[in-house]
């Protein structure tokens, strides 16, 4: 056994101790690969192991390459315009000053700041994925910040590697990485395709080909004297592809990923030393800026752009901590020789607490809202509800929470009816859309009480929830119990048990997507199996229906609700 | 900057590799050829561009640990249990007479006596991945050929297990140490493989089962356990490649070794492709073609000779003449591991490079050319047929294995698949469940009426498990287009292909695909919703009959529900708004 395989051995096994244990509470892994890290550091010392953890440098960014959503990036600029310009224009700044107090030179400063202002996506986004999978306003959010922050990221890494700050040299790199982008496309449209006929169904060689098209952009990065970080960016939009073949194939760059990201985050632990005062005092610095000052920057931003408070809140708790990219940055600098030591040490540091507090953050966060948050927007609220809403005066009306699909089909009855209604949505993205269709409509939280107050909801005599998020559910019913209301109360749920409790707490009924589509199923296969109708005629059927819908521009809703 | 520079040795490996791959892939040669070419391409033997360096050796070794890993991983003795002990018989004996004929040949040949030894052991038939690579993409591997051949591959591995081991020893001088060596690696390999069976039994299933449904610890997790296998096997002075194995047998047991197992594949795919290149680096052209006469008369005759001893003992255990035929004719090439043996005997320093040279020519012969042979099997049966039929008697027949197929597979155990299962075990008579959560699967253990698949649907190995491709039904309630995509892709062209989707362009694009319904639950519900309020404003009492109908599903579901053994956790796979 070489001495590279026993120090894998030991990295690999306190770090799968360690996981097992951040399982067990459910936090994220990275912050436990860190600390792995910092725990074997003195064991770690192979040149060979830096190596690997390039390696998982480049397998980051690679897969953070093919996984982007091109189609995604104009609404997350739509929603990440006001977070974004802040990091940019309010948090760096004042972070490279802090720095610049510290006695940092100007470089160094700057990989500070960029630590403060980055989010992670990994480890933030992990904890996010019911909300982001529930289309909850807060999680798109968070989520369009962090995929601009890697966006970022990648581009600041690009701009650092430039020996020295001239105009012509900065301009050069940034003309290089364009190139890159460009011969990623070309690969993308001509020669993926033609790797993945040559291949002819072979999943192995369709992976040696898109690690050897990883090869060839890292080696193009490095003639060209830029990060491999672009050239790996480069090479993961290069093996964009649906096929069936290549769904095979990052599942198998993914594992391998895997393996050399853990690698990668344990590395960066063990380069950390036993750490001075002064590192301290940097990471603890730090530590503030990223878990409260730049959420506190960001939320008023999302205020600004009209978003209520809570989503405000959450969306930004949600960006609390040191991004991982921030890592890559710093061990690019630190492998370019830039980096001071200090600052090096700070980051990681400041990395692994505010990774591991984020967790605990998110599970009081509303907790921390109700106590501190509230209050002090109340007056605000008040009136940007007020502005932002328009109810007649309404009785006898049904109240519909969400406007998303469901909402839509709902209010198209409605209005057809012409029966009184009014929508209660908290998505600023929908305000047109508010505007032009609904007679009536509320801007606001359902989980806020006022809410409530502008739908009129004394005077409603039934309440509809098409949005299945537990809290929203349980708020109607607190509000109908509260105030004595007269309305019935149709709420939705994600499976039957979640159902039977909202109808044991008092709802008239409860949707479940799941269960009436069972039951829906259920007939149709029944009808196809027993000969009374056959697939193709089934087929047709909710074809023409999709139609009908299209037609009424029903998939149009503008974010994926 | 000197960054990836410092692997420049690894990166070249990888494109070379890939691009011969990519032609050896048009004349339909398996990979592994292709990797041994590259590093005889890339070594001294052509273009002397690469030498092995400490990380190409070290990542070399990093392959060989992954693979006797993946190996041990598909040591699933539920999987032979029906055939077990004619396998073992036949096993047993194939590797006694074709030891015996190796050695014979070898003799024969004129090598010297320590050459001859490693020689007869290393000269294994069977490689692994042609075997099971040809079969499986031609369909053949769970027919009961490809059934005994790769059972009898599992327990030649585990003398192949106990060679390593002795080979990588320190000092085997004279018999009484290569006694003393054999009993104190048995006595080891048999204490941690105590360790990894009681682990896997007490130990693992709860560890993987808090571990299974999140896919970013899982992997690392496993990674970690056979390096702690590794770690201690080192302890104990054996090779890494014990241990490696032995973690592997510990979690083969586990129901979700089939998801590990398509993640862990491709990690080693990569570095046992630098394994095989190493082994060309290694040799000088004087090396190869040292023996090569003796190499081309030695693929010759182990070629027939194994096949006729891997015929009468398939043959002796009373299956078809057919069977007999095409379970031995597919084992008619040098084992992967031959390599694996010669570059530890050369290492160890009991041979020179010149028996490596004599055995990777072997290998690649014997490689290529069965390649060809497992490609027509049926083909050369049916002409030889006539002169086989000799062999046939009545006594003879094949044991029936369980298989799917034209039976019915739901992906996903949700509440919208539940309500439909009844109906398609009525209608097909088997069905088979696929799902990647844990407490699903217990749900489907408790409920005990459908067999199931623990894994995610994304990985082949998962859909071949549940035959996906012989289906006459695949009812799927992933509501991810890739996925849906693969499931119509797969699917057979007659079978009756149900998915979900969440948008209409998706449900469109499933519908050119070939499926015969797209699910569409938001819509549906959302049409029935507005249906109910519009009765609710005009008339009150229909609104309320219907309700009540959907109510008392909802509490049947519920109460159904409720005695299964779920956590109140809502399902992760909700859909939308």
């Amino acid at each position: 056994m070489t001495d590279l395989i026993t120090t894998l051995a030991i990295v690999f096994v306190t770090a799968g101790a360690l996981l097992v244990v951040a399982n067990h509470f459910s936090l994220s892994p990275v912050p436990f690969y860190i600390v792995a890290g910092l725990i074997t550091g003195a064991f770690v010392d192979q040149p060979e192991i830096v190596d690997l953890a390039q390696w998982g440098i480049a397998f980051l960014v690679f897969v953070f390459g093919f996984r982007v959503d091109f189609g995604a990036v104009r609404s997350v600029l739509r929603d990440s315009e006001a977070a974004a310009v802040t990091q940019v224009v309010v948090v760096t700044p004042a972070a490279f000053g802090i720095g610049l107090l510290f006695g940092f030179d100007q470089l160094n400063a700057l990989y500070f700041a960029v630590a403060a202002a980055l989010s992670s996506t990994i480890v933030g986004g992990g904890l996010l994925e019911r909300e982001i999978r529930d289309n909850l306003v807060h999680g798109r959010l968070a989520s369009s910040v962090h995929f601009f922050d890697d966006l970022l990221a990648i581009a600041i890494v690009l701009v650092l590697s430039a020996e020295a700050f001239t105009p012509t040299l900065v301009t050069s790199k940034i003309g290089y990485g364009v190139l890159f982008l460009a011969a990623g496309l070309l690969v993308y449209r001509h020669g993926f395709p033609l790797l993945v006929r040559l291949a002819d169904g072979s999943g192995e060689l369709v992976l040696m080909g898109s690690i050897s098209i990883l090869i060839g952009f890292l080696a193009a990065a490095e003639l060209a004297g830029i990060s491999i970080v672009v050239g790996a960016f480069a090479a993961g939009i290069a093996i964009r592809n649906d096929s069936a073949v290549s769904l095979e194939v990052r599942n198998g760059i993914e594992s391998i990923r895997d393996f050399f990201v853990a690698i990668f985050f344990v590395t960066v632990g063990a380069l950390v030393t036993v750490p001075s005062l002064e590192v301290l005092v940097v990471a603890a610095t730090l530590v503030c800026l990223v878990v409260l000052v730049n959420p506190f920057v960001i939320m008023l931003s999302f205020l600004y752009e009209g978003y209520d408070a809570r989503t405000a809140f959450l969306a930004s708790t949600s960006l609390n901590q040191v991004s991982e990219f921030s890592l890559v940055v710093a061990i690019q600098a630190l492998l370019l020789g830039t980096i001071t030591e200090t600052v090096f040490e700070a980051i990681i540091l400041a990395a692994a607490v505010t990774m591991i507090l984020t967790s605990f953050t998110r599970r009081h966060e509303e907790t921390i809202y109700r106590s501190v948050i509230e209050g002090a927007v109340a007056e605000r609220q008040h009136r940007q509800l007020a502005e932002r809403s328009s109810v007649s005066d309404l009785s006898d009306h049904v109240v519909i929470v969400g406007y998303g699909r469901q909402g839509r089909i709902i209010v198209e009855r409605f209005e057809r009816l012409d029966c009184p209604y009014v929508v209660v949505e908290n998505d600023p993205v929908l305000w047109d859309s508010l505007r032009e269709d609904c007679s009536n409509y509320v801007l606001g939280d359902a989980l806020s009480r006022s809410t409530w107050d502008s739908a009129r909801a004394e005077a409603a005599a039934l309440i509809v929830s098409t949005v299945d998020h537990a809290p929203v559910s349980e708020t109607v019913l607190e509000v109908a119990d509260e105030r004595d209301l007269e309305a019935d109360v149709i709420l939705r749920a994600g499976d039957s048990r979640a159902a039977q409790r909202l109808l044991e707490a008092g709802a008239t009924y409860v949707s479940v997507p799941n269960v009436l589509a069972g039951d829906q199923l259920a007939y149709i296969v029944e009808g196809v199996l027993s000969g009374e109708t056959d697939a193709a005629t089934v087929r047709s059927n909710h074809v023409d229906r999709l139609e009908t819908l299209e037609r009424y521009g029903f998939d149009t809703a503008v974010p994926d609700d | 900057m000197s960054q990836i520079a410092l692997a420049a040795d690894f990166a070249i490996i990888i494109v070379a590799a890939t691009v011969i791959g990519l032609v050896a892939r048009r004349t339909g040669q398996p990979t592994i050829i292709a990797y041994i070419l590259t590093g005889l391409l890339l070594g001294p033997v052509v273009l002397d561009i690469v030498t092995e360096d400490v990380l190409v050796e070290n990542m070399a070794e990093l392959g060989l640990g992954f693979l006797l890993f993946l190996l041990g991983m598909k040591m699933r003795f539920d999987d032979i249990r029906e055939i077990l002990r004619p396998i073992v018989n036949i096993a047993v004996w194939q590797t006694i007479l074709q030891t015996a004929l190796a050695l014979l040949v070898a003799w024969a040949l004129g090598f010297d006596p320590t050459e001859i030894v490693i020689i007869a052991l290393a000269t294994v038939f069977g490689a692994t991945p042609i075997i099971v690579k040809i079969l499986t993409d031609k369909d053949e591997i769970t027919a009961l050929p490809g059934k005994i051949d790769v059972g009898v591959l599992i327990v030649q591995d585990i003398y192949l297990v106990v060679v390593l081991a002795l080979l990588g020893a320190d000092s085997l001088e004279n018999p009484t140490q290569i006694a003393t060596t054999l009993g104190i690696i048995t006595v080891m390999m048999t204490s941690i493989g105590l360790f990894s069976l009681a682990s896997s039994r007490y130990l693992l299933p709860q560890l993987f089962h808090r571990i299974a449904d999140n896919k970013d610890v899982f992997l690392v997790v496993a990674i970690a356990w056979a390096f702690l296998f590794i770690a201690v096997s080192e302890a104990f002075d054996l090779s890494l490649e014990v241990g490696a194995f032995l973690a592997g047998v510990s979690i083969a047991q586990l129901p979700y070794s089939k998801e590990l197992e398509d993640k862990i594949t491709p990690i080693t795919d990569i570095f046992i492709l630098v394994f095989f290149a190493s082994i060309g680096l290694q040799l000088e052209a004087g090396d190869l073609f040292a023996h090569w006469w003796e190499a081309i008369v030695a693929s010759v005759v182990l070629m027939v000779g194994n096949f006729w001893i891997m015929f009468y003992l398939i043959d002796r255990e009373a299956f078809s003449v057919e069977t007999s035929f095409l379970g031995s004719i597919n084992m008619v090439q040098v084992s992967e591991f031959s390599l694996v043996v010669g570059v530890l005997a050369v290492n160890q320093g009991y041979v020179g490079s010149n028996v490596l040279g004599y055995l990777s020519l072997m290998a690649l012969l014997t490689m290529s050319v069965s390649t060809y042979i497992i490609s027509y099997n049926h083909t050369i049966y049916a002409r030889v047929k006539p002169w086989f039929s000799r062999f046939e008697s009545d006594e003879k027949g094949d044991a029936d294995l369980e298989t799917h197929d034209g039976h019915a597979v739901a992906i996903g155990y949700d509440e919208i698949t539940e309500r439909v299962l009844p109906l398609l075990e009525s209608a097909y008579g088997d069905v088979v469940v696929i799902d990647r959560r844990t407490d699903h699967v217990e749900e489907l253990e408790a409920e005990g009426e459908y067999a199931y698949v623990y894994g995610d649907v994304r990985h082949g190995e998962v859909r071949k498990d549940a035959a996906l491709s012989k289906a006459a039904f695949v009812l799927s309630s992933s509501v991810q287009p890739e996925v849906n995509r693969v499931v119509l892709a797969e699917a057979a062209d007659d079978a009756t292909v149900f998915v979900e989707a969440r948008r209409i362009d998706d449900a469109r694009d499933l519908y050119d695909r070939g499926a015969d319904y797209v699910i569409m639950s938001t819509y549906l519900t959302a049409a029935k919703l507005s249906e109910y309020l519009e009765r609710y404003v005009t008339d009150r009492e229909t609104f309320e009959k219907a309700v009540a109908q959907d109510i008392e599903l909802i509490e049947r579901q519920a109460r159904h529900r409720e005695r299964l053994p779920i956590d109140d956790e809502p399902e992760p796979e909700v859909d939308d708004d």
